[in-house]
């Protein structure tokens, strides 16, 4: 239907017809993009006659609509080229990891399962996204249907402790691949990361697990902090910058995750905090309007909405209350 | 302010009354002003001076100066998206969010044949507007009988600015083909004032060239091809914490034209167009910038009109006029602060709007003495944001980023009437209606260096309407004419800036956001008064005065009144020589607008003395010309002028002009 408008945007010999714009070449690109995909056997003679022309007269379409002979075999073909086209668009198929870095991958033994690891970015301290593609070790298909629990692990050599995580939401492959993911809360600086993963493939029933090692950097902008709540000064709290992970200027989705630790092994989802935040770019002193607070959406996920006016270094003021009681003043940078 | 006016006009009134004088022909209201001929003319003798210079002597029209160039013409105060600025009745909009590059400055006075002013709903004709329309006619190729060529070359310098103004012009024709080029090139430093203080950043430098040429396809039809290059650079504006690096302009038309007196359709014209500017704000010359940026802004506009007139009967004729244009604009400001990630915005998100509009006028005369015109003017007008870039931008706003629709009305009615001994009377009412422009619906942080706030676009706003009533009284004898002009417009939903508490400024050192918004009405009041006296044949004696008021539906006055102003001049012209007095009078304006930043501007008294000679030189002439202008130094600014940076003070010129 978009073609067949950039068509018609070109038979109209207007204002747009006068000057050499992106827009009207870009309708005229479609136009012959058309046609070559209408040159069916059936109206080859029509379509090489006005191939020709498009290409002598250097795409002057005006010339060619003003020829009242060729207009109602022109304006037949365009519609018909664009069902043409929309008849003949196939599915290709598309790597369901395309945009994803594969960062490891071997074999959960006992599970007679392969596991590839993806990522979107290197990672860093923060939250941190994986992916999961999971084939059969004997067969190479791909596996569907699995349960994938996740522990992450910090070995500092005097102590241990891990980091909150998300294991897939489902047990069904969404896309081919089971999304999880790990809020690394120090960078590798202090030690060394590893991520188990468990895995129950469901069509076999088996069960089994791997562990690999994941190198998390110290990002430019900070994306998290951790704090001791100054209501109780003893809890631990951990808050990481989620969205937007491609800032940009206009409404951003605003997203946080916020966990806290019970243990050195246990960081359970936090949903008892209210957020509330100012973008400023210390640059320039300024801010931004329209902004939403984010409230908690489940799973310690925090959503709301930031607004940036252009790009560059901003600092988001947070203030993280529990009740009416300050928890934390403190900010997040996003620079882009 | 008003009773200072009425003392002035009733003295010249009355001094003019005492001579004895007898009628002559006649001023219609509207399209053929006289007065506004005869001043364009008399003033563009001055072969140095400026489009902006000749504007600035026509009483209707006033100017908004950040610098010494570039200036903002407004009719009766009325400036911006209210007026038609056209160039040749093309379309053109400025590439600068700050409004340095107004269509005037791409027309030099070597390639302009005219200006047509036509003031209120009458100039409606050519664009939906509230204000009038400035058509700047560009000069045709003339067809010559002595000989095939033509040409001129000046040269003239300018003291006070140290400034050089190198132009020419030549001029070819055969039976059919006739062609016309003309290039300009103008340079100056930083002037002085009248304290004898430098005006740092008042420099500028530029070139103009164009070409037009001219074939006759048969006894009355031509064809017209138009091309204009207008290239400025290194150009200061000392009133705004910028300057401009380069401004580009690019035009070009291509026309058909047929007139036949005898026939039915007397004159039918069709144009087609494209004009494209590049404008580039640079702050690398100033001291003291808190962070670097670039500002580089894009306009690009194709259009077409096709208009005739058809004679209707002896008595009655209608011209007709459909006009569409399209015009993209983009503008960009990106900050480099030391060692951290540039910083990068729109400024006027990528928008388009599509224009369509047809006009008819229709003129009916039922006797000799009196004479009718009906000016009516439909358009339709598409605004879009042309990009999801653009659309995220407007949506940080709160804005709508749809596309919106706009139709517009214009009607005018006007009537004159030829009375006994001279007297002349007219009068003419319209509702006339104009769109926001893109800064007042999609401007985003826009700084205005007048008020010192930063200025964002408003997606709601309303069209401006505006109801226009004008009415005249002329009195013509042999020596003398005087004319009056009185106006009066109310405009709804006039649109202005209100600070909004609730953003905070985006430039350094603003002092807030200000929303443009609808007030609910303003309204206008003026008067001009004009005199043309020639008691002897060698002696012609030129004034004119005027003056307005308005307000606002908050009850402050309107920003950007002039205050009462009165200039006169005579000239003496005897064989080859000829000498002009001019005598230039600006009353202080105290009814200022503080919200809008506006102080007190003092009145001021300028006097310009001007000799020519004019040398033959075998077929050839030579004419040369010098003169002062502020003779006595005064440091004075006008009202308009933006932050307060005084005008040039004394300046002596000289001009030297060979033609063949």
């Amino acid at each position: 239907m978009r073609g067949l408008i950039g068509i018609l945007h070109c038979k109209v010999p207007g204002a747009r017809a006068f000057i050499a714009h992106r827009h009207w070449l870009a309708d005229i690109h479609f136009a012959i993009t058309a046609f070559s995909f209408s040159c069916s056997s059936v109206f080859i003679r029509h379509t090489s006659v006005l191939m020709c022309m498009l290409q002598c007269r250097s795409i002057n379409l005006l010339h060619i609509l003003f020829m009242k002979r060729l207009i109602v075999p022109f304006l037949t073909l365009s519609a018909l080229s664009i069902i043409l086209i929309s008849c003949s668009k196939s599915e290709v198929e598309t790597d369901p990891a395309a945009g994803l870095t594969k960062i490891a991958e071997g074999f959960a033994a006992g599970a007679a399962t392969k596991v590839e690891v993806y990522s979107n970015a290197a990672a860093a301290s923060g939250y941190q996204k994986f992916w999961f593609a999971l084939y059969d070790s004997l067969s190479g298909k791909r596996v569907d249907e699995a349960q994938i629990k996740l522990m992450p692990m910090m070995d500092m050599g005097t102590m241990k402790h891990s980091a909150p995580y998300e294991n897939p939401a489902s047990f069904q492959a969404v896309n081919q691949l089971f999304e999880g993911a790990v809020f690394f809360i120090m960078s590798s600086a202090g030690g060394s990361w590893t991520l188990s993963i468990n895995i129950r493939n469901n069509v076999t029933g088996k069960e089994g697990a791997l562990t690999i090692p994941v190198t998390v950097a110290e990002p430019k902008a900070k994306r998290m902090l951790s704090f001791t709540s100054a209501i109780d000064n003893t809890s631990k709290y951990f808050i990481a910058l989620v969205e937007p992970s491609r800032p940009k200027v206009g409404i951003n989705d605003l997203e946080f995750v916020i966990g806290k630790r019970s243990t050195m092994m246990s960081f359970p989802a936090d949903s008892s905090m209210s957020v509330t935040f100012e973008p400023e770019m210390p640059t320039m002193n300024h801010g931004s309007p329209n902004n939403v607070n984010p409230v908690h959406a489940g799973m310690g996920h925090y959503k709301g909405k930031v607004n940036f006016t252009m790009t560059g270094l901003w600092r988001l003021h947070l203030q993280l209350k529990s009740g009416d009681a300050i928890a934390r003043k403190d900010s997040i940078d996003i620079e882009f | 302010m008003l009773a200072g006016f009425c003392f002035v006009f009733g003295l010249s009134a009355q001094d003019d009354s005492v001579k004895t004088v007898t009628l002559s022909n006649v001023t219609i209201v509207g399209a053929e002003k006289n007065m506004s001929a005869q001043l364009q003319q008399f003033f563009r003798a001055n072969a140095a001076a400026t489009v902006e210079e000749i504007m600035s002597r026509l009483p209707e029209l006033s100017l908004v100066r950040r610098g010494s160039y570039g200036m903002e013409p407004t009719i009766r105060s009325l400036n911006g998206g209210q007026i038609n600025l056209l160039i040749d009745g093309m379309r053109i909009h400025g590439a600068c969010t700050d409004k340095m590059d107004p269509a005037t400055i791409y027309v030099e006075p070597v390639n302009l044949e005219n200006i047509q002013l036509t003031t209120g709903g009458q100039g409606t004709a050519k664009g939906s507007s509230i204000g009038g329309t400035i058509d700047m006619a560009l000069a045709a190729p003339k067809y010559s009988s002595e000989g095939p060529w033509h040409g001129s070359v000046q040269t003239a310098y300018q003291g006070a600015s140290n400034g050089w103004h190198q132009a020419a012009t030549v001029n070819y024709s055969s039976k059919q083909f006739a062609i016309r080029g003309s290039g300009t090139y103008r340079t100056a430093d930083n002037y002085r004032d009248g304290n004898g203080n430098e005006v740092m950043f008042s420099q500028y430098n530029k070139w103009n060239a164009s070409l037009s040429a001219n074939y006759r396809l048969n006894e009355h039809t031509r064809l017209k091809a138009d091309v204009l290059a207008d290239d400025g650079w290194n150009i200061g504006y000392p009133a705004l914490p910028m300057d401009v690096g380069y401004a580009k302009a690019r035009i070009a038309a291509i026309s058909i034209s047929k007139s036949r007196a005898g026939s039915r359709w007397q004159q039918m014209e069709a144009k087609a167009y494209a004009n494209r500017v590049e404008h580039s704000m640079d702050d690398t010359q100033r001291p003291n910038v808190p962070m670097h940026m670039d500002m580089p802004g894009l306009s690009e506009t194709a259009g077409f009109y096709a208009n005739g007139s058809y004679k209707l009967n002896d008595r009655q004729s209608l011209t007709m006029r459909i006009d569409g244009a399209s015009t993209f604009l983009k503008a960009s400001m990106t900050m480099y602060p030391p060692g951290e990630t540039p910083m990068y915005m729109l400024t006027w998100p990528d928008n388009r709007r599509n224009q369509l509009g047809t006009s008819a006028v229709w003129k009916w005369a039922p006797d000799s003495l009196l004479q009718l015109n009906v000016t009516a003017r439909i358009d339709g007008v598409q605004s879009k944001l042309s990009s999801q870039e653009a659309k995220d931008h407007i949506s940080v706003l709160g804005g709508c980023t749809d596309a919106r629709f706009d139709l517009l009305s214009n009607l005018s009615l006007s009537g004159s009437k030829r009375l006994a001994n001279g007297w002349q009377v007219g009068v003419s009412v319209g509702v006339a209606q104009r769109m926001p422009t893109a800064s007042e619906l999609y401007g985003f942080y826009l700084f205005n260096a007048f008020d010192n706030y930063d200025y964002v676009g408003n997606t709601a706003l309303k069209s401006e309407t505006a109801i226009n009533a004008e009415a005249f009284v002329s009195w013509k004898l042999k020596q003398v004419k005087l004319q009056f002009t009185g106006f009066y417009n109310h405009i709804s939903h006039y649109i202005l800036g209100r600070v909004d508490p609730s953003l905070s400024s985006m430039t350094i050192g603003s002092l807030g956001v200000k929303v443009y918004e609808n007030m609910p009405w303003a309204q206008m009041a003026g008067a001009e008064f004009s005199v043309q006296y020639k008691p002897f044949e060698r002696i012609l004696l030129l004034s004119t005065l005027r003056a307005s008021v308005a307000e606002g539906s908050d009850g402050l006055p309107l920003p950007f009144i002039p205050p009462l102003k009165n200039i006169t001049s005579v000239r003496y012209a005897y064989g080859r020589i000829s000498a002009q007095l001019e005598y230039e009078a600006s009353l202080k304006q105290t009814r200022i607008n503080e919200q809008a930043g506006e102080t007190t501007t003092p009145g001021f008294v300028l006097a310009h003395a001007r000799v020519g000679y004019v040398l033959p030189l075998w077929k050839n002439q030579i004419s040369c010309q010098a003169g002062v202008e502020n003779m006595f130094n005064e440091a004075y600014q006008e009202h308009l002028d933006w932050g307060n940076v005084l005008r040039p003070g004394r300046n002596m010129y000289a001009t030297l002009r060979c033609t063949f």
